[in-house]
């Protein structure tokens, strides 16, 4: 039975879809139908569920990294959004400044600020929990609402678009967002990277020393002590290279798809990266799979929703539950035998 | 008047015999202490009659009617009150707000605090103590923590009052303060119960005494009759024979160590002051009942923990960071020595962070990991399929080999080890003893903390005891309890 394990995810994704769809009392046939011609029918829907998965595939690892680091991030939003801040930042003074930088150059500066600005505010959470011991789980929650304050007072503020008409960031041009492959997909450099970074992440974690020290931290930091790893500093970088992560996930999203920052710059993208993450059984390789499965949801559904009202409340429902049968079976699978004290 | 009598009590751990159809008799009006070794049963005992545990077999009754077993909160409005030796307060409430929660039932609003706590306030003044309602607990010595302990298990009118261990977190002039009122407990017609393990506080303070060893009672006595050695040689039993071991002809100088003190983690001076040295080629065991500040000098040595003052020295040079080069086998295996969940060849590999062999650059050579793994597994006999398997997976013997292989695999020259054969069977055990004993004939300088005596002696080529956060010189079965000074 033991060959049937990875078997169960699919399977089990696909009745819980099936389910919700009966629930929702929608025709089951033919949503079905909608969510894969929608997500997979052509090259568009191909494109479509790429561009959505790079985000999820971004902050996914990043939630990754942190927690096999034993951090609880769950503050990927707001890392996602002060990334964006950053960039938006830079790109102020470097493409809407009078100083005329080209895109080749302006484009990596960003990006390292989006990659900054989601480290340091991650950062934060990590010194609390290593200076203070602020708890994680509570401080990343907390700095997320602070970091959703922050972008709709800049968007209407400091960094709003010149005209000062509408609370948002100015509009990128073409030539300073990320190339894409044709101007009729929103297929976009960022896709590509996404990809090789999760191949980075995987060689950090599994292949380099310092991923092993973060791994041992993550597994057991009275052993990590015990052998005299430097458990403090550890935490401290696995949250910063979390961040990291959800930044440039921020990034990509702001040069690739939006252009510019408004209150709606994250559609709950750090958020979405907990169940990337989860059933991607915190393995940055298996991320590409559930990161997939997930902007497959979200690229079918927008079809979907043009046909019935339930919309894209559906694919909550659907990564919702998808998520609690995990835990659950997990938890049934990883109980250990009582043993006996010695 | 009250009585606590206790019969025929028997309780097993899985295949551990904790009590052997112990019976006592503990009268109001006396201090009786319970006296025992690490493991003999004395806790277990006390919890039984606290209604912590649930005895397999055997009653316990107070005035002659049957206390509820295995009900502490039934036990409670007995009368039985037992003060843990780990503290029960809210660190966060005031001295007020803990008083209260003794007589939780009757506590409805946040504002009778004051009203509930008054009563045992009025009790710490009647036994000479000022407390300060309103303090923060947590911000509070340990020795007055304790005291609100003790006035919270007596505003419940017990009758019976079990002392966990309470002078092991004290001063020697709060251990003096504590005497006094045990004392005005016991004449104010309360039933005493100690449990201890410092023979001189016992002949000081106690009427009575019974001694377990081994889950079983050895023997009850009034304090006249019995003197510290005879105290001592119940506790222990027979001594284990001492090994006849050449003479260190060999043997230079190794690790020193010069009035070392380490603080715990409570940030109370757990190791006092502390003088030795270790050649080389030489097994120093240091003996004692747990918690006299063993595993923290065991820290210390392996760089763990910082000291707070005292100097280290190899070779005759100061230790740093990279000289020497530490082995340490810490105490508990599952807790501090292995990451259950990862596989055993990373959980070795946290021993070959810094093998060359094993790296290049920063990258993990996977072929040269594996093949190091599986070598440890055959050398040191692990029974394991594959390198991969989890460590979680294997026995306690294998998991103790994973830690003794991969430790003793870098050969270090100053080798720390704490009770490595806890836990396992003879066969484990000899291994583990095998392969400490080879480290030492290889050159090593080894520090060997052990609460096991047959271990220690077995090993050891010589023996110190810490008592108290001090050392002091192996007296026989007396230097375990602390009856002889340094």
């Amino acid at each position: 039975m033991k060959w049937l394990r990875p078997l169960l995810f699919p399977v089990g994704l696909f009745v819980i879809l099936v389910l919700t769809l009966v629930v929702f009392r929608l025709p089951v046939l033919d949503s079905l139908k909608l969510l894969v011609t929608g997500a997979a029918g052509d090259k568009f829907g191909w494109s479509r569920t790429a561009v959505k998965s790079t985000p999820l595939l971004l902050t996914g690892l990043g939630m990754v990294v942190a927690w096999r680091g034993g951090m609880y991030n769950i503050g990927g939003e707001g890392q996602f959004i002060v990334g964006g801040l950053f960039g938006a930042i830079v790109a102020k003074f470097l493409v809407f400044g009078s100083l005329h930088v080209p895109p080749f150059i302006t484009i990596p500066l960003i990006l390292i600020a989006c990659v900054l600005g989601g480290a340091a505010w991650a950062w934060l959470a990590g010194w609390l929990y290593v200076r203070r011991g602020v708890e994680v789980v509570i401080s990343t929650i907390l700095l997320n609402f602070i970091a959703i304050q922050v972008l709709g007072y800049a968007c209407s503020g400091p960094l709003q678009e010149m005209k000062k008409q509408v609370p948002l960031t100015d509009l990128l041009p073409d030539n300073a967002m990320l190339p894409k492959l044709s101007r009729q997909m929103d297929l976009h450099l960022g896709v590509v990277i996404a990809w090789v970074v999760a191949i980075l992440v995987f060689f950090y974690l599994f292949r380099t020393r310092s991923g092993y020290r973060l791994r041992l931290v993550g597994e057991n930091s009275n052993m990590a002590r015990a052998n005299r790893i430097q458990v403090d500093r550890t935490r401290l970088l696995a949250m910063c290279l979390s961040g990291s992560l959800c930044g440039l996930a921020g990034g990509i999203e702001y040069l690739g798809m939006a252009g510019q920052l408004g209150s709606g710059f994250s559609q709950q993208w750090g958020f979405l990266g907990i169940p990337v993450a989860l059933l991607g059984g915190l393995h940055p390789l298996l991320c590409l799979g559930s990161a997939g499965i997930f902007g497959a949801l979200f690229a079918g559904s927008e079809d979907l929703a043009r046909f019935t009202q339930a919309g894209t409340t559906l694919v909550y429902v659907i990564q919702a539950m998808a998520v609690l049968g995990y835990v659950g079976i997990k938890a049934q699978l990883d109980r250990r035998p009582v043993v006996e004290p010695s | 008047m009250s009585t606590l009598v206790v019969s025929q009590i028997t309780k097993r751990f899985g295949s551990l015999l904790a009590l052997d159809a112990v019976s006592l008799r503990f009268e109001s009006g006396e201090i009786h202490s319970v006296l025992g070794e690490n493991g003999a049963g004395k806790s277990t005992l006390m919890n039984v009659m606290a209604g912590f545990v649930k005895p397999d077999q055997g009653s316990v009754t107070l005035n002659g009617s049957p206390i509820p077993l295995g009900l502490a909160f039934a036990c409670k409005r007995m009368g039985i009150e037992m003060i843990h030796q780990h503290f029960t307060l809210v660190p966060a409430f005031t001295v007020a707000e803990n008083l209260a929660l003794a007589r939780l039932d009757r506590l409805n609003t946040i504002a009778e605090t004051n009203e509930i706590a008054s009563k045992g306030l009025a009790i710490a003044k009647r036994l000479g103590w000022k407390m300060d309602a309103e303090a923060k607990t947590g911000d509070l010595s340990v020795g007055v923590q304790q005291r609100i302990e003790i006035i919270k298990a007596i505003s419940g009118d017990a009758d019976v009052l079990i002392f966990d261990e309470p002078t092991a977190v004290l001063a020697p002039d709060e251990v003096e303060d504590l005497f006094r009122v045990l004392r005005q407990l016991k004449e104010a017609g309360k039933c005493v119960i100690l449990i201890a393990h410092k023979l001189s506080e016992v002949l000081a303070i106690s009427d009575r005494v019974s001694v377990l060893r081994r889950g079983k009672l050895i023997a009850t006595a009034s304090i006249q009759d019995v003197d510290a050695s005879t105290l001592a040689n119940w506790m222990v039993g027979e001594m284990p024979p001492k090994r006849d071991r050449e003479t260190l002809k060999e043997s230079t100088e190794g690790f020193s160590v010069n009035s070392l003190t380490v603080l715990g983690d409570r940030k109370d001076v757990a190791v006092k002051s502390v003088s030795f040295s270790i050649r080389q080629r030489e097994i120093l065991g240091f003996g004692g009942v747990d918690g006299n500040g063993q595993v923290e000098l065991a820290e210390c040595l392996a760089q763990v923990r910082t000291s707070s003052s005292g100097s280290m020295t190899w070779l005759g040079q100061p230790v740093t960071q990279d000289e020497p080069r530490i082995g340490y086998v810490p105490q508990d295996r599952q807790s501090d020595g292995l990451a259950l969940s990862m596989s055993i060849q990373d959980n070795m590999l946290v021993s070959g962070l810094d093998r060359p062999s094993l790296w290049k650059g920063n990258f993990i050579i996977r072929s040269a990991i594996w093949e190091w793994a599986k070598s440890l597994i055959k050398n040191y006999a692990i029974k394991a399929e594959s390198p991969l398997d989890l460590a979680g997976s294997l026995s306690g013997g294998n998991q103790q080999k994973v830690v003794v292989s991969r430790t003793l695999d870098n050969h270090p020259p100053f080798l720390v080890v704490v009770n490595p054969g806890r836990g396992l069977d003879i066969k484990a055990t000899d291994y583990v003893h095998e392969m400490i004993l080879s480290a030492r004939d290889g050159g090593a300088a080894v520090a060997l903390f052990s609460t096991d005596l047959d271990e220690l002696y077995k090993l050891s080529d010589r023996v110190l005891f810490m008592v108290g956060g001090k050392l002091v010189e192996d007296a026989g079965a007396l230097s375990l309890v602390g009856g002889v000074a340094p």
